[in-house]
């Protein structure tokens, strides 16, 4: 009921605001019709019209396109591959977003005193996140490399030098070279790292801007108080940092759940299924088994994971805010 | 106020104007003389040799062709949604396995008038099996141009130095599993720590070396009527040991796992490795590589030997008045098809077979010879999606995620689902 | 305490000084090493790009390339009908350039009209801009290919540009920084008797440069790295951008991996020269972004 006295008050400071004329308030679409246009074309149109596909049984080169009700959404959830693809998807991100953001808090810790080589650091750590996901693919795959890999170099060299330890070294056996990509072992793991490496510097970022937003006088409050650094950060720190952490957990975790690159590039979701990520079972089902309907169906279930996923953490992590 | 809203409404409409207009697409209609649009997968140096073909075309019969090369790992996607919406390419290169999905939903031009045609091709010069796996229903729907069996390359110096060789003194390669087995474990060598300094024999692409033994064990994928799955038939079973064997019994084959098979095998590492005929040219490159080719051997009961073809293809709705001119494109390519061969490939046409050029290519001749034995992988509708299935099945029992009875039980309910839906 | 700490190192320079500075200098040879561990990869791959092919598959690794060779370059310059890494280049530039533009005139015509103008309807189409925010872009994956197939739009350079900016980040972005902005600067050019085209144009525009800056960086980045999308709205060689087009170099089994290295090389230095000449903007966006949302 309020709005519209609200609307009129704005109404009156809006500029070149003449209340009630038909062509005022047309230029303000005009304004807003290049953006709508684009929004209804490729936003809300695709919303609806993708979750109407879902509904239909679509073969891309077939003529015929029943409607089959929520079969798809039913098929998919008995589909051994896509219940895998989430299995894995998860995994994922159990790999990268504690650990991703446990390691971009402590480099934004790390620089985030002003010092002389805080640029060199904060440019070093940043790098990786501006490089495109096919170039971080490529590139990883030539270190992953078993035969040729520099990490498998370094890995074997460090072998080799604890192995010349007195004692000690006697039991440490021979190193095997590991085959990042091509074990299901590994597979995942691989592809955590890297995806760790390409993102850890964007988040670092956003912690760097919300430890510098805590106002100095907290902390030397707490350091009147004889807070140690330890208890400094525990009780400044932390309870400050709450809201950034929330928000890089929430934006890691959809980040995760959509990994598609790295595995396009790298492994296509082999070996063994071990990286069959949602996205890629999405990708798949699309446009190299054509089924347009039932991939729209993953899509919709997909956004219903990451929807359930990002309440959970503002519900649990907000809760904490409370106490 | 009017001049304001003229501006704004001028730069929309300009805006829209800038992106409308269809730039950077090459794909315009159809008209009787806009050159032939030719799509393929071959990236590598069998590319070469096909532009080397099309410009000769070209050059012979004033038709202009426009090839498009789009890697195979995403081309039947683009092609299958370029079908489906857009216009085609008037003619296309389609693997014969991958054929039945666009004879299903009627995508292919049928080509028996054409054949039967003034300027047609005689049915009885082409090979049985890729000529057979062409047709559809009565209707021819490509013209195969090839056939691409798996063959057995070999290091010929290490063969020699091993003593394996022929009355000669040149390198022999085994026939029979016997001499297969007894070769590889003469050509694997360890050196004093027991790592082993040379394999007697690798993997490089799995599904195809599994399919082999999979069929010359007389085993299949799929049952005859395409109902059932019979990865779990004992045949299927006893292939599929019998290439565990060689990892984990004979110690002769390095798990599949991050061993660089292909380039072992170019740097001599490997003495013996099953590939398809096109990867001849990447041999032909090696600096120091003495190398020869042969046919796979008899590892069970029946012979056989995993293979494909190319099937020059051309979309339902060509236009009529360019129909002949794809013709012509596709006849030729099939007449000069020695020259195709030459990069890497065996020829299929009977004549071309017999002629004295075929002769100076030894290795696509020992290929050649189990072209009447072929083995396509499952001509089914629903093979590309089974396929990473059995892919997954080889893989994981070969570097002993599971067994094999557990590996092929798996995926056999895996492929039976998928059947069980279609 | 700080007072305290001057004056005792004053009394004992060296040994005091290491001695309470040990931590610190240990974090900066801690920080060091991961800075070196995080640029590796990339020194490796511009290496690699400069080695023959006989260093690059080398026992021991060798960082620095003696003699440096551009000979992979050469062979990218060579390989242009099977692998046009130029024409690559300039879609990817081109592409990226376009949508930045797009995106910055058309969200900041918007997030002027949500943020400064009143008319019926607003507050519920921007909630609704808001929400589907959260939607993600894989839902609408399918749905806007089918669109695009149906404007004739496939493989175009439109298809690469248009779709990706109907996002509701940039309008969002733009609207909180002018909710920001005084509105004295408005009030004065409307008494001037300037009308809301020329108040967004002279007064809006120049006063938002820092979050269009922050907009455009994030909108060519972006698109530049930009790589489901472009790979499935192309199908030519010739109009791939350079992340799709670099895949081609993975072989069957073979890699050549100094020429592979060599296009990842050209993909990637215009966006490390791009952040390193921007980098202030960039890394004040982020924040910027990241604690408004």
């Amino acid at each position: 009921m309020a709005a519209p006295a609200v609307a009129l008050e704005r109404k009156r400071k809006a500029p070149g605001m003449k209340p009630g004329r038909f062509r005022d308030v047309l230029e303000c679409y005009l304004f807003l019709v290049p953006y709508l246009l684009l929004f209804s074309v490729f936003v809300i149109g695709p919303v609806t019209y993708g979750f109407y596909i879902s509904l239909h049984d679509y073969h891309v080169l077939s003529t015929h396109r029943p409607f089959v009700g929520f079969a798809n959404y039913a098929g998919a959830l008995h589909d051994d591959l896509f219940l895998k693809s989430l299995i894995n998807t998860a995994y994922f991100a159990v790999m990268v977003v504690p650990l991703g953001n446990l390691i971009s808090l402590l480099l934004a810790l790390g620089i985030c005193k002003e010092g002389r080589l805080t640029t060199f650091f904060r440019s070093a750590f940043y790098l990786p996140v501006v490089i495109s996901v096919a170039v971080v693919a490529v590139l990883w795959q030539w270190l992953y490399s078993t035969q040729w890999g520099l990490i498998n170099y370094y890995l074997d060299a460090g072998a080799e030098a604890l192995r010349q330890l007195p004692l000690l070294g006697a039991h440490i056996p021979a190193y095997t070279p590991i085959p990042w990509l091509s074990s299901p072992r590994f597979a995942m793991a691989s592809i955590a790292l890297l995806s760790m490496w390409w993102g850890a510097g964007g988040n670092m970022i956003v912690y760097l801007a919300g430890l510098q937003a805590i106002p100095e006088t907290y902390y030397e409050a707490a350091t009147l108080d004889g807070a140690n650094s330890w208890q400094r950060f525990w009780s400044v720190t932390w309870p400050q940092l709450r809201p950034t952490l929330l928000f890089c957990l929430v934006l890691s975790v959809i980040g995760a759940f959509q990994v598609f690159g790295q595995v396009m590039v790298l492994t296509r979701g082999g070996p063994d299924f071990s990286t069959y990520t949602m996205v890629l079972y999405l990708y798949l089902t699309g446009f190299s088994l054509y089924k347009m309907g039932y991939a729209c169906a993953v899509a919709y279930l997909l956004f219903l994971v990451v929807l359930v996923f990002t309440l959970l953490q503002f519900r649990l992590l907000s809760f904490k805010e409370v106490d | 106020m009017p001049s304001r809203l003229l501006r704004l409404s001028v730069l929309l409409v300009l805006l829209a104007a800038a992106l409308l207009p269809g730039c950077g697409s090459s794909s315009g209609p159809k008209s009787a003389d806009a050159p032939l649009r030719f799509w393929n997968g071959f990236t590598g140096p069998d590319g070469k040799t096909m532009e080397r073909m099309v410009r000769n075309f070209e050059r012979e019969t004033g038709i202009r062709v426009d090839m498009q090369i789009i890697p195979w790992a995403t081309y039947y996607d683009k092609v299958v949604l370029t079908l489906a919406f857009s216009d085609a390419p008037d003619v296309f290169i389609c693997h014969a396995n991958q054929m039945p999905m666009f004879a299903k939903y009627g995508k292919l031009h049928s080509l028996n008038a054409l054949m039967s045609g003034p300027q047609g091709l005689p049915d009885s010069d082409f090979m049985e099996l890729p000529w057979k796996a062409v047709h559809y229903g009565g209707q021819q729907l490509g013209l195969p141009l090839d056939a691409h069996p798996l063959g057995l390359y070999y290091n010929r110096t290490m063969f020699e130095k091993a003593g394996i060789v022929d009355g000669h003194g040149q390198a022999k390669p085994p026939t029979t599993w016997d001499e297969f087995l007894a070769d590889a474990r003469k050509l694997t060598l360890r050196d004093t720590g027991g790592k082993v300094t040379q394999w007697g024999f690798t993997f490089t692409n799995l599904r195809s070396n599994w399919y082999t033994f999979l069929r010359q064990f007389g085993g299949n994928v799929l049952s005859a009527d395409q109902k059932r799955c019979e990865l779990t038939s004992p045949q299927s079973l006893a292939a599929s040991e019998r290439m565990h064997d060689l990892i984990d019994k004979y110690r002769v084959s390095p798990k599949p796992e991050g061993f660089d098979a292909w380039e072992g095998f170019r740097k001599g590492q490997v003495a013996m490795i099953m590939e398809g005929i096109y990867m001849l040219s990447g041999l032909e490159e090696q600096k120091g590589l003495r190398y020869g080719g042969a046919p796979v051997p008899l590892f069970g009961t029946q012979r056989a030997a995993w293979g494909g073809s190319h099937v020059l293809v051309m979309p339902v709705n060509e236009p009529p008045e360019r129909v002949d001119k794809v013709w012509r494109f596709m006849k030729y390519l099939s007449d000069h098809s020695l020259e195709w061969a030459r990069g890497g490939q065996t020829p299929i046409r009977k004549s071309l077979i017999a002629s004295p050029v075929f002769r100076t290519m030894p290795i696509q001749r020992a290929f050649a010879t189990q072209v009447p034995y072929l083995s396509y992988e499952p001509l089914t509708v629903v093979g590309n999606e089974i396929a990473p299935f059995f892919d997954a099945a080889v893989q994981s029992m070969l570097i002993d995620v599971r067994t094999v009875p557990q590996a092929m039980k798996r995926a056999n309910r895996q492929i039976q689902t998928v059947l069980n839906r279609s | 305490m700080a007072v305290a700490a001057r004056i005792r190192t004053r009394k004992r320079p060296l040994g005091a000084m290491v001695a309470r500075e040990w931590p610190n200098l240990l974090a900066k040879a801690v920080l060091f090493v991961v800075a070196l561990v995080m640029l590796a990869p990339l020194l490796w791959m511009i290496s690699t790009s400069l080695k023959p092919e006989s260093e690059i598959f080398l026992n021991v690794p060798r960082w620095i390339p003696w003699p440096v060779t551009f000979h992979n370059y050469q062979e990218l310059a060579n390989r242009a009908g099977e692998a046009p890494v130029f024409r690559w280049l300039f879609n990817s530039v081109f592409v990226a350039t376009s949508h930045t533009m797009l995106v910055l005139f058309v969200d900041s015509l918007a997030a002027y009209a949500f943020a400064r103008l009143t008319f019926p309807g607003r507050e519920p189409l921007f909630m609704l801009v808001v929400a589907t925010m959260i939607i993600p872009g894989q839902v609408t994956l399918i749905p806007v290919f089918l669109i695009i197939q149906k404007l004739h739009w496939f493989n175009t350079y439109q298809a690469l540009i248009v779709p990706g900016a109907a996002g509701g980040f940039g309008v969002f972005l733009l609207r909180q920084f002018l909710l920001g902005i005084p509105r004295d600067l408005e009030e004065a050019a409307q008494l001037d008797g300037c009308g809301r085209w020329t108040i967004y144009w002279r007064v809006i525009l120049p006063l938002a440069r820092p979050a269009l800056a922050t907009l455009a960086i994030f909108s060519f980045l972006g698109s530049w790295n930009d790589f489901m999308w472009p790979l499935i709205i192309t199908n030519e060689i010739a109009m791939r951008t350079l992340p799709i087009g670099i895949t081609i170099f993975q072989g069957r089994y073979t890699t050549e991996y100094g020429v592979m290295m060599a296009a990842a090389t050209v993909a990637t230095l215009p966006v490390i020269l791009a952040f390193l000449l921007f980098q202030k903007q960039i890394i004040k966006g982020i924040a910027l972004s990241g604690l408004k949302a």
